[in-house]
């Protein structure tokens, strides 16, 4: 079998499987590369096997995900489950890593949708052991439905509220919920109410959940700022600020979550462009309305091409095939036109009502940037706000000079836990904008890759007959 | 602005020249195009080496070397370097005779630096090597450095002493003048009396400014970097035949080298890896040290690198200007050299004379080679 595809997708998410879905309906032979066992990313994970009895308590957006799962894996496309990619090439070859073998196969174009991940919350403690991300709260419920009793969740952003919602219905205990959404939100967000009232179902589910968290008793603490994790070697409790009164509450497990930003290492290693979106404070590669990346064979869909959700990841995901398709010669340009014009109109829709919550729900300065010397900003190095501006004053005034001093963002993450937080203390030192500032040089591979594994890279073994997925 | 010498590069060489520059009295200014260690010397291999140097660059590496040892006092700056020895391997009576000879040779010129060690040293010095391997060569005062904070260590004492530094200014044009350099960049004009090319991987290009042609070409070795595992390798390793190179740093991780060469556009700063040839130093690697097998690589990069067709560096005068000089080339091995050349530099250009014999490494030494 040929090891040479016409379309080649990396990531079954929304925007992976749709993009595959409507290129596989147009008749390109395409190969998905997933690194899970089961398609669905992050937001529909195990939705065709999920652990809990009654799945529904994720919510229905969450459910309606087993529809296009179950359609993805009916449709004629080479699916690769856990297949890690770690090297995506310039000329459009894929490495990647499955039941322990390197594989190759080739794309004439290439669909990447890394997904997102969620924003550092850089406070003091961040680091210590039962400080989590409500993401990770959600992942431990969607795959091993495994809770935490009485724990506290502290940010903004309507996952953070979804999250606490999904612990109340299955009848766990929540401590508190520590809003820090800055007051003012209506104002702030004003300009921008025409694009939340497109998606009205989307802003009276977020004002359900609020009322769901309200009517559960849950204690919430509106406008909190400078948030602290209380601790030596485990977080112990939150303290925090509202109305000029500090406060203190105890709790084993915090949760913290103040969005998501696109996950940038794949676009990154790739050397695509990337612009500082300023809307979502967060780096996102420049893209044509299609997701055509400055790479001409490579597009980029789903939130890793800046945050949008999962249901304007699916319109992308079919724009980019649709593109892609029309580049491969099998779709005339007045079809493309045709094709694309509802899926262009709904994401226009989309990003209005994104345009609001970005508003709604901004990630304050004090939690992106740290204050406190001794707070970490590189997990993985252990190096802290103090020791990289100790790096700044010897001259390291660019993200790589300052990870080639001190070691920030060299290790295992590759930045990514780092990346954002590293820019913006950088341009707020420097008083300059993020955009000035730049990010790390990153590079294949994309994540740990053994010895054993690159060695093989001499031996290729070409692309496996994909094994059978149940849904 | 006038300065009495103006460098052309903002790498190890011309942070070291502005230092021992500045150290004499000379009012120094250094131009960089991008940021102070931005391309070879900051991610190099780290590698501090005598062992195995060609015999024309034994004096200049011997007098580095005895400089390293105490360079962080020197330069009041961490510098990064730690002294671990490094053993080349032999895995045959071929590798184990190439050895003999050279120690032959470099005693014939009065030096004993390099040590044979049979294979029962070799284990105990290195215990986790191959048992194919029969034994090596070993230089004690060897060991390594961390490119970046030693390039800025040497910026930082240069400019306790009055140096200035100038990153993201590209130079764009000399002119001499009676004894005067004029040196314009795409940000302003200076004057001064010297001017000093230390351009790495763009050298050619300012030597013709200086009126001097030379052959360099360019390219990007590549290394990789493990996550952190068990200390299993003290010295710093290579092998006669073979292109191994690795370390293991104080923290754990390993640094695979091994000399294998990328793509480079300087044009565009831009380098590109070459993953068939790292999946080889990959498989050298874990061949030589099966330990290596369950190693995890958590980061691959390349640098941009200057070479010459002799593989050896260009230091010293120009010749087609007067008060112009040269300190570029250095074809993947300039690192250990950083605490010398600029000293060198620095007599040429106060006293007119050095001790060390730079024959080997005028900049016209292939313009009466006959093709």
């Amino acid at each position: 079998m040929s090891d040479i595809f016409d379309i080649a997708i990396i990531g079954a998410g929304p925007g992976g499987m749709s993009a595959a879905l409507e290129a596989a309906q147009q008749g390109a032979s395409v190969a998905v590369l997933d690194r899970k066992a089961t398609p669905g990313g992050q937001i529909y994970r195990d939705v065709t096997q999920s652990p809990l009895l009654d799945p529904s308590v994720l919510g229905r957006e969450y459910t309606e995900g087993a529809e296009l799962v179950r359609a993805f894996l009916e449709a004629d496309i080479d699916r690769h489950q856990n297949a890690d990619v770690w090297h995506i090439g310039e000329n459009g070859e894929v490495l990647y890593s499955q039941d322990n073998q390197t594989r190759r196969l080739v794309a004439r174009e290439l669909i990447i949708s890394p997904g997102a991940m969620e924003r550092p919350f850089p406070i003091e403690g961040w680091h210590l052991p039962g400080v989590m991300t409500a993401g990770s709260a959600q992942v431990m419920l969607k795959s091993d439905g495994m809770v935490k009793d009485g724990a506290i969740f502290a940010g903004t952003g309507p996952l953070l509220y979804l999250i606490v919602a999904q612990y109340l219905r299955l009848g766990v205990t929540v401590n508190a919920v520590v809003d820090t959404t800055p007051a003012g939100g209506v104002g702030r967000a004003m300009q921008h109410l025409g694009g939340a009232l497109r998606k009205p179902a989307y802003l009276i589910k977020g004002l359900k959940l609020l009322n769901e968290i309200r009517r559960a008793g849950v204690p919430v603490f509106r406008h909190a700022s400078n948030l602290s994790i209380l601790g030596e070697s485990k977080a112990v409790g939150l303290q925090f600020q509202q109305d000029g009164r500090t406060h203190s509450i105890n709790a084993g497990h915090i949760f913290l979550h103040q969005g998501v930003i696109p996950n940038l290492n794949m676009t990154r290693a790739l050397g695509m462009e990337h612009h500082w979106a300023e809307q979502q404070l967060c780096w996102t590669p420049v893209l044509d309305d299609w997701g055509q990346s400055s790479i001409p064979h490579i597009a980029v869909v789903g939130d890793a091409a800046g945050i949008q959700g999962a249901e304007a990841a699916r319109h992308a995901g079919r724009l980019a095939a649709l593109k892609a398709m029309n580049k491969l010669g099998k779709l005339n340009d007045a079809d493309l036109q045709q094709e694309s014009s509802a899926n262009l109109k709904a994401i226009k829709s989309f990003k209005a009502f994104r345009s609001f919550l970005d508003a709604y729900y901004p990630p304050t300065p004090e939690h992106r940037i740290p204050v406190a010397t001794n707070t970490l900003v590189c997990r993985c190095e252990e190096q802290t706000m103090g020791q990289l501006r100790a790096g700044f004053e010897q001259g390291a005034k660019d993200p790589n000079a300052l990870k080639a001093l001190t070691r920030c963002g060299m290790g295992p993450c590759q930045g990514r836990q780092c990346g954002h937080t590293v820019s913006e203390l950088l341009a707020d030192w420097q008083n300059k904008p993020v955009s000035d500032i730049g990010y790390y040089r990153l590079r294949s591979p994309q994540r740990l890759l053994s010895v054993e594994e690159l060695s093989q890279f001499q031996n290729i073994k070409p692309v496996q007959k994909p094994a059978e997925v149940s849904a | 602005m006038n300065f009495d010498a103006i460098i052309i590069g903002g790498g190890i060489h011309g942070s070291a020249t502005a230092y021992y520059l500045a150290k004499a009295g000379l009012k120094t200014l250094v131009l960089e195009k991008d940021y102070v260690g931005r391309h070879a010397s900051g991610v190099n291999a780290g590698g501090v080496r005598l062992l195995g140097r060609d015999f024309a660059e034994v004096p200049l590496s011997k007098e580095a070397m005895s400089r390293w040892q105490t360079l962080d006092d020197e330069l009041d700056g961490d510098t990064g370097f730690r002294r671990r020895s490094l053993i080349n391997i032999a895995i045959d009576d071929a590798d184990m005779s190439k050895i003999q000879t050279r120690i032959n040779s470099l005693a014939g010129l009065g030096y004993n630096h390099e040590v044979q060690i049979d294979q029962q040293e070799l284990r105990e010095r290195l215990p986790h090597v191959a048992h194919n391997c029969v034994g090596g060569v070993v230089s004690e005062q060897d060991g390594y450095a961390i490119p970046y904070k030693a390039t800025t260590a040497f910026r930082r004492a240069a400019e306790r002493l009055g140096a200035t530094f100038h990153e993201g200014e590209t130079l764009a044009n000399l002119r001499q003048i009676g004894d005067t350099w004029q040196v314009r960049t795409d940000k302003a004009t200076y004057d001064a009396g010297t001017v000093i090319n230390c351009s790495g991987a763009w050298a050619d290009k300012t030597a013709m400014m200086m009126g001097d042609n030379t052959p360099l070409s360019h390219s990007a070795p590549m290394l990789m970097i493990t996550a952190r595992m068990p200390h299993f390798a003290g010295p710093v390793v290579g092998a006669i035949s073979r292109q191994l190179s690795f370390k293991q740093f104080e923290n754990g991780t390993v640094l695979i080298g091994g000399g294998a060469k990328g793509f480079a556009d300087r044009d565009s700063n831009h380098t590109t890896l070459d993953y068939k040839k790292l999946a080889l130093a990959a498989e050298t690697t874990k061949t030589f040290f099966p330990i290596m097998k369950t190693a995890v690589i958590n980061r691959m990069w390349a640098g941009l690198e200057a070479y010459m067709p002799d593989n050896l560096p260009v230091i010293g005068a120009g010749v087609n200007a007067r008060n112009a000089y040269h300190a570029f080339g250095f074809s993947a091995h300039g690192f250990q050299l950083g605490p010398v050349v600029g000293d060198v530099l620095t007599q040429l250009i106060t006293t007119g004379k050095t001790n060390f014999d730079l024959n080997p490494f005028r900049i016209d030494r292939f313009e009466r080679k006959v093709l």
